[in-house]
């Protein structure tokens, strides 16, 4: 029986984000690692490799592929209560110790993270989403960005079946690769883990990179939302996430910021999973950083009103969320207050009719 | 966790070449190159990838995890050399 690596190996076709670098190496420049590989080798994220010169990425083939509510991604400020068409294949560039999608992202790395791979076309997941009623395609799951070519693939059929596109991301992009994902991508979520070049590093990364790509999305016009997930002990302290929301609102006070409780998983099980009163003092740390728009998750139930959007003109309760479900809606059709027509940013066209 | 670099190593700079990072030091065109006997991984800089050890001719490159009994030493080593 062939590996996973021997398996994955010929599900590939020859990227177009790399360079050459000299006579013995190419650099890839799907993501932040831009990594240097010689002939025969692999980057970090291990499903991108030189062969003869040339640099073989992932193609034709899905991890996973399932419709999701568009708030688990999370998004929730565009369409509201429609479903994301969501995919993805294998690998990732980081290796967080706290992964939630360790099965997939860490199959090439772990022998213990043990996912099944089936045969994909652009055409054929653009339309199970369409059968499914999907107003959304989005790649996640794994880290997106090493997959990106074939991700441009989907989303050109998405595209063309009227279909919003969007990445679910580490953020730990390049200049050259979301240069190339613009035409294609239309929603961008970032994954802001730490402001620690440290703890970046523990997890397999750098700050800088990640930095730099967040100002850039949003100077691109992706629609950006960010998620951090609030790890006790990790990244919880008034500083770390005083500097996370400051560099946010630096950035727009209108990027959605969601602050999410982190429950154990894979290899990183202490101290404690996050409580409601840390999401509600990191987002009361968001909104004194100027930030409009902070939501607390994966506490349904338990945060108060941070599940809901709230007008910053007037105050009023425009969506009232639990969980992923939209419970009230009253945006009006053009994405503004109804009741001080305040616009409220987003991509909210056919917003649901709850 | 980071990589350490034992004294097996012959300092061909294939493992630079294919750091990430830059966190392999010193280089041919540093001024200990020649007086060190092996390369040293910055264990604070190091994003524990893995893209060093098979370029690795000599397989000098291990995980703190699976750094062999009597080779413990080279831990310390790689983190002296960066003032750690």
């Amino acid at each position: 029986m062939p590996t996973l690596a021997a398996l994955l190996a010929e599900n590939t076709r020859e990227g177009v984000l790399w360079e050459r670098l000299d006579e013995r190496r190419i650099r890839c420049t799907a993501c932040g690692h831009c990594c240097p590989i010689f002939e025969g080798q692999a980057g970090v994220c291990k499903v991108r490799f030189n062969s003869g010169g040339k640099l073989r990425v992932p193609w034709g083939y899905v991890a996973g592929a399932q419709c999701d509510p568009i708030e688990k991604k999370p998004f929730f400020h565009v369409r509201p209560g429609s479903l994301a068409y969501s995919f993805g294949m294998l690998g990732c560039d980081l290796h967080c110790g706290y992964c939630q999608n360790w099965v997939t992202s860490q199959a090439l790395r772990d022998p213990e993270a043990v996912a099944p791979v089936r045969r994909a076309t652009p055409e054929g997941l653009v339309r199970q989403a369409v059968d499914s009623g999907a107003e959304a395609v989005v790649s996640t799951y794994n880290e997106p960005l090493i997959t990106a070519e074939w991700a441009v693939a989907v989303f050109q059929e998405a595209r063309a079946a009227g279909l919003v596109t969007g990445f679910v991301s580490n953020g730990n992009a390049t200049p050259q690769v979301l240069e190339y994902l613009r035409p294609w991508v239309d929603l961008y979520k970032v994954d802001l883990k730490s402001f620690n070049d440290r703890h970046y590093r523990e997890l397999g990364g750098r700050l800088q990179p990640i930095l730099d790509s967040l100002r850039r999305i949003h100077a691109l016009g992706f629609w950006l939302e960010v998620v951090t997930l609030v790890v006790p002990g990790f990244n919880d302290s008034e500083e770390e996430l005083g500097a996370i929301a400051g560099f946010l609102a630096g950035i727009s006070p209108d990027v959605p910021w969601h602050v999410t409780a982190f429950h154990a998983d894979y290899q990183l099980q202490a101290p404690r999973d996050t409580r409601p009163e840390d999401l509600l003092r990191a987002a009361q740390i968001g909104r004194q950083a100027g930030l409009r728009y902070v939501y607390a998750g994966n506490i349904p139930g338990g945060v108060g009103g941070l599940e809901d959007t709230q007008c910053p003109g007037c105050g009023e309760r425009l969506i009232r969320r639990r969980g992923y479900r939209i419970l009230e809606y009253r945006l009006t059709t053009d994405g503004r207050c109804e009741k001080c027509a305040t616009a409220i940013p987003g991509r909210w066209a056919m917003a649901c009719g709850v | 966790m980071a990589y350490v670099i034992t004294d097996t190593c012959t300092k061909d700079e294939l493992c630079v070449e294919a750091c990430p990072v830059d966190c392999i030091h010193p280089k041919k065109d540093e001024p200990d190159f020649e007086e060190i006997k092996h390369l040293m991984i910055d264990p604070e800089a190091c994003i524990d990838c893995g893209a060093c050890v098979p370029v690795c001719p000599t397989n000098s490159i291990f995980t703190l995890d699976e750094l062999p009994a009597d080779q413990q030493q080279f831990a310390a080593a790689n983190a002296a050399y960066y003032g750690k």
